[in-house]
């Protein structure tokens, strides 16, 4: 039984940063991996645009992994790759770890885990497309694994479902690749993806981008030979009217991402429904002491240099976790916030300096994000515009606030004059 | 005025379209019409007279032309061929034939049109191992379901296949229900069916915890069970290969050469082949196939079903198959039923009629909850596209049972098409009009359950049949044990360990929804019938049908297959030959 202070699962972007941050706060680390590489999903972004915020460079994926590589290898922390971990239990010792790998089935113990666990894609069955069961049906990911990893062309003629950025993408690498790109359709009125890659993805390439329109049956008994679209009214239901069939070799889905929280689920960690990912204080502890969550398992993020700020934030908190007592009150969000993260706030934590993520409910222009303790307006700041795909970052002290088990913490997005 | 004119009458009246006449004892249908409804209901019209061997429905659909898929291979692997006998269908009923008739040393050939085993109904199929209290006393549904029943256990501990029995449960919901129950009861027990019983809410609550709360009881059935019909099928297939019966996939029946109700040869995509006797095991095509032998006495009119998968992770809500009984009125429609006593006899028929009337929740025997199925008739006999309606219908019906299913639960979705009979019935029977054929024909619901059954037989008569003109004698190195390869994830971790210790391959994760080694997948590979396709693996094994879909497997499966076959990875198809996943490399695929 290999015995340490902190556990880290997954050995992508997330989970890199919470290993390093760990150590560096004096633990004794281990990362566990099921890929044989570590690096996560940046292995297969092989574009540019990744550390802009962090260091300030245009890097591609895996650049901006090898940073993180290297410093990891530096710290000489140890990582157990293509191990994969059957079972968690938290026991009176510590929360007990079961993986397999090619030496066997290996037990581990550690007084702190910190699950980096990352996501995965909505299928296309999960938003319910429908018709035959032909080959050239992937999820972007998938897409991109092929071309990239593989070196294999999926497709010839494709048409894409969903603006996430993933999406937007794989139709320009596919148009590089000499693919053509029918088109990208996106049900909702306004595109999920970052204004920058619609840009730079899109409309740079032609490519059309269809809004309010969908996917909804696909034909071919071997390989898709064609998809049908229409229009949809504000409910996302297709209007009758508006039907028509486009040929294509292959759909590619980029309609959402999943936070990755089983391993979690079966600790019994309390997860939150708009994040699907776990409620946590401001250290990203979860409703389990002594686990912690981070990147795109606590939730889905659209830059990975936030993601990396999460492991931090998490592998740093898991290196000083001490079993105490928290006192938490609840972060109560409310008008034109989607999400906020941490979810609670535990205030028997030395500091309150908190990073607070969140998204709008909707497209908003000139609206203030407000902050209101027991009915009393404390915080706002003011943005030019808020959009559901663009994450925000807020940095907020609650210490001076003087808190309690009673206070009422509300948030909540308005459109007020700037201050 | 005769039955028959009285039949003759109402379709008349249905459809002026359509002729009826009296043939070899059938009674037969033809003409053309506008709907399809209006061909089923002609049938069905047909069938209500029992004094004719069977329904021959030969009324077209205007503008329908049917498309039969056909594999591409043309060869002449099979031409000349002279065996025993020839088995038509890979489906579970073929398969169990087969391995049925390897207990005799026969020359014995199994072709399936598709490219795996149990590539029609058998894999569209819920896997429930039926009790058979729905059916009537004389159908031959009745007599092989309730034998079919009680060999699985032994059969599946043979095969090493999952088989669990933790019984059926009929909910009712209202006081009254109960006598109509109690008449079931009766009924089931007249049939030799054992261990029916009523249960209260409380003592229903053990079986099935999550039981809705209006549910006030049900009937318990214990000898329900629940099996994997693609295993099933594997290992049949896999165990009759192993004890000398040759199976060939991609291979379709195209015509047959009969000679004074005698079939003397049979052509195929890969050749003609001279069988001295004919096992019709064909689903929905089985009608063709006796029509091809002279030996038509029925229709298959498709039928399809669709049903739902979840994630394992809403698996809790049934624990064993359960369905409201047929009589009950969920709460949500009591504000629905008419006021006037035929107002309501009529919603009571509606009900008892809907589509979605046998639709159930079934514990799968892989954790999943599986929704379905529903009855949709269609003139395509390979019809098993999805449709968006059926699916919200089937979940909104289920919503009220199971309480907490919400759509994100939801992982899959398929349809298949049962070969449902004019007499909803089996056809299982030696030739009538042909002396060298044996109709395993019609066999749709409970087809998985009794496929054993009706193998024990249709092989008792293939001997007789032979053994006028050849000394047929029993296959004495013959094996029934068949060993299904290590499952590492449902091991115990000192087993695991140990295997791993063996081949480090099976410490090598590649499916992380459901948990499979690429150790497995290369066992898969290595099997006796293996289909080194991204569906070959994924049927045998479940790579990719998980949550993730194949997300994150199906590239590094394609790898190891590639990898194990010795091709690029370009020529790792999903399924059939056309299947293509990648179109080779990149740069050089430029349109």
């Amino acid at each position: 039984m290999t015995n340490t202070d902190v556990i880290v699962i997954g050995g992508g972007p997330a989970g890199l940063a919470a290993a390093i941050a760990a150590k560096k706060a004096g633990a004794e680390v281990l990362l566990i991996e099921r890929e044989a590489r570590l690096g996560g999903i940046l292995k297969q972004c092989i574009h540019d645009g990744f550390g802009l915020v962090r260091f300030g460079e245009k890097l591609s994926g895996p650049e901006y992994a090898e940073r993180f590589i290297q410093k990891f290898d530096e710290a000489n922390i140890e990582a157990l790759t293509l191990t994969f971990v059957t079972k968690i239990e938290k026991t009176p010792e510590g929360i007990r770890l079961t993986a397999v790998n090619r030496n066997g089935v290996v037990q581990l113990l550690s007084k702190a885990l910190v699950l980096a666990t990352g996501c995965r894609e909505r299928t296309a069955k999960q938003i319910f497309i429908h018709g035959t069961r032909p080959s050239g049906i992937f999820t972007a990911g998938t897409a991109q694994h092929f071309i990239n990893l593989l070196g294999q062309m999926p497709t010839k003629k494709c048409v894409i479902l969903g603006s996430g950025d993933i999406g937007l993408i794989m139709a320009r690498r596919i148009t590089l690749e000499g693919g053509k790109v029918v088109g990208v359709y996106e049900a909702k009125s306004t595109p999920s993806g970052l204004t920058r890659n619609i840009y730079q993805c899109l409309y740079d390439y032609d490519i059309p981008l269809y809004l309010s329109k969908t996917v909804t049956r696909v034909f071919g008994d071997d390989r898709l030979a064609a998809v049908e679209v229409c229009s949809v009214d504000e409910n996302m239901r297709p209007i009758e009217e508006t039907f028509e069939i486009v040929e294509c070799d292959s759909l590619i889905l980029s309609v959402g991402l999943i936070p990755e929280n089983e391993l979690a689920e079966n600790l019994g960690v309390e997860l939150d429904p708009r994040t699907k990912g776990p409620v946590c204080d401001e250290h990203l502890m979860t409703s389990v002491d002594g686990v912690f969550s981070c990147g795109n398992a606590l939730h889905v993020n659209d830059l990975v240099d936030y993601v990396s700020e999460s492991g931090e934030c998490a592998g740093k908190a898991a290196a000083n976790f001490l079993r105490r007592e928290r006192t938490e009150i609840e972060l109560i969000i409310g008008k034109n916030v989607q999400y906020l993260i941490p979810q609670r706030l535990d205030l028997n934590a030395e500091d309150l300096k908190t990073v607070l993520y969140f998204r709008s409910r909707e497209v908003l222009q000139k609206n203030s994000l407000i902050l209101t303790v027991d009915g009393c307006d404390v915080y706002r700041k003011w943005f030019s515009v808020l959009r559901p795909p663009e994450m925000e970052r807020v940095e907020f002290d609650f210490g001076p606030l003087g808190l309690t088990p009673q206070s009422q913490v509300y948030f909540r997005i308005e459109e007020v004059e700037r201050t | 005025m005769s039955k028959y004119q009285k039949i003759c009458k109402k379709i008349a009246q249905l459809s002026p379209e359509v002729s009826v006449k009296e043939e070899r004892g059938c009674i037969v249908l033809r003409g053309e019409v506008d709907s399809w409804e209006t061909a089923v209901n002609a049938g069905k019209l047909a069938a209500k007279d029992a004094q004719y061997i069977g329904v021959v429905n030969d009324i077209r659909l205007k503008g329908f032309v049917e498309h039969p898929r056909l594999p591409l291979e043309h060869d002449a692997s099979l031409d000349e061929m002279r065996p025993d006998v020839l088995i038509i269908g890979g489906g579970i009923t073929g398969c169990a034939i087969a391995r049925e008739l390897s207990k005799w040393k026969l020359n014995t050939v199994l072709v399936e049109k598709g490219p795996d085993v149990a590539y029609g109904q058998s894999r569209a199929n819920g896997g429930v191992v039926h009790v058979g209290i729905n059916f009537s006393k004389h159908s031959q549904k009745h007599y092989y379901n309730i034998r079919g029943n009680s060999m699985y256990a032994e059969l599946s501990k043979q095969l090493d296949v999952p088989f669990e029995q933790k019984g059926q449960v009929l909910l009712c919901c209202k006081k009254w229900e109960r006598l109509l129950v109690g008449a079931l009861k009766l009924h089931g027990k007249s049939m030799g069916i054992r261990g029916v019983c009523w249960l209260g809410r409380e003592e229903l609550l053990k079986h099935e915890p999550c039981a809705p709360d209006f549910v006030i009881g049900g009937m318990y059935m214990p000898t329900g069970g629940i099996t994997s019909p693609m295993e099933m099928t594997a290992a049949l297939a896999e165990n009759a290969s192993a004890n000398g019966v040759r199976l060939f996939l991609n291979t379709a029946v195209l015509d047959m050469e009969t000679k004074n109700g005698h079939i003397v040869s049979v052509d195929t995509n890969r050749g003609r082949l001279y069988p001295k006797l004919v096992i019709n095991a064909a689903g929905v095509y089985s009608d063709k196939i006796a029509e091809m032998a002279g030996d038509r006495t029925f229709t298959i009119h498709p039928r399809r079903g669709t049903d739902i998968i979840t994630d394992k992770k809403a698996g809790y809500m049934v624990k064993t198959s359960m369905e409201k009984s047929p009589f009950s009125i969920l709460p949500y429609q009591n504000s629905q039923i008419p006021r006037g006593p035929l107002g309501r006899i009529k919603f009571m028929m509606n009900i008892l009629h809907s589509n979605t009337k046998g639709i159930g929740l079934i514990h799968s025997i892989h954790g999943n909850m599986l929704i379905g199925p529903n009855a949709i008739e269609t003139p395509d006999r390979e019809d098993t596209a999805t449709r968006r309606e059926e699916v919200e219908e089937i979940i909104k019906v289920q919503q009220h049972v199971a309480t907490d299913l919400k759509f994100s639960d939801i992982i899959a979705y398929f349809t298949g098409v049962r070969s449902a009979t004019y007499e909803e019935d089996f056809v299982v029977r030696r030739g009538i009009f042909t002396d060298n054929i044996i109709e395993a024909a019609g066999i749709q619901s409970p087809g998985v359950t009794a496929a054993p059954a009706i193998a024990v037989d249709i092989s008792k008569w293939a001997v007789e049949a032979l053994s006028s003109n050849m000394a047929v004698k029993k296959n004495d190195s013959f094996d029934p044990v068949r060993h299904a390869p290590p499952r590492l994830a449902h091991m115990n971790e000192q087993e695991r360990n140990a295997l791993i210790l063996k081949n480090p391959d099976y410490g090598v994760i590649i499916c992380r929804c459901e948990e499979i080694s690429k150790g497995e997948i290369l066992d898969a590979l290595n099997s006796p019938l293996c289909v080194p396709t991204l569906d070959g693996i994924k049927r045998r094994l479940r790579p990719g049908m998980g949550r993730c879909q194949g997300g994150f497997c199906s590239p590094l499966v394609m790898q190891i297959i590639a990898e194990h076959e010795g091709i690029p990875l370009s020529e790792v198809k999903k399924s059939s030959v056309e299947s293509v996943v990648t179109f080779g490399e990149t740069k050089g695929a430029a349109v």
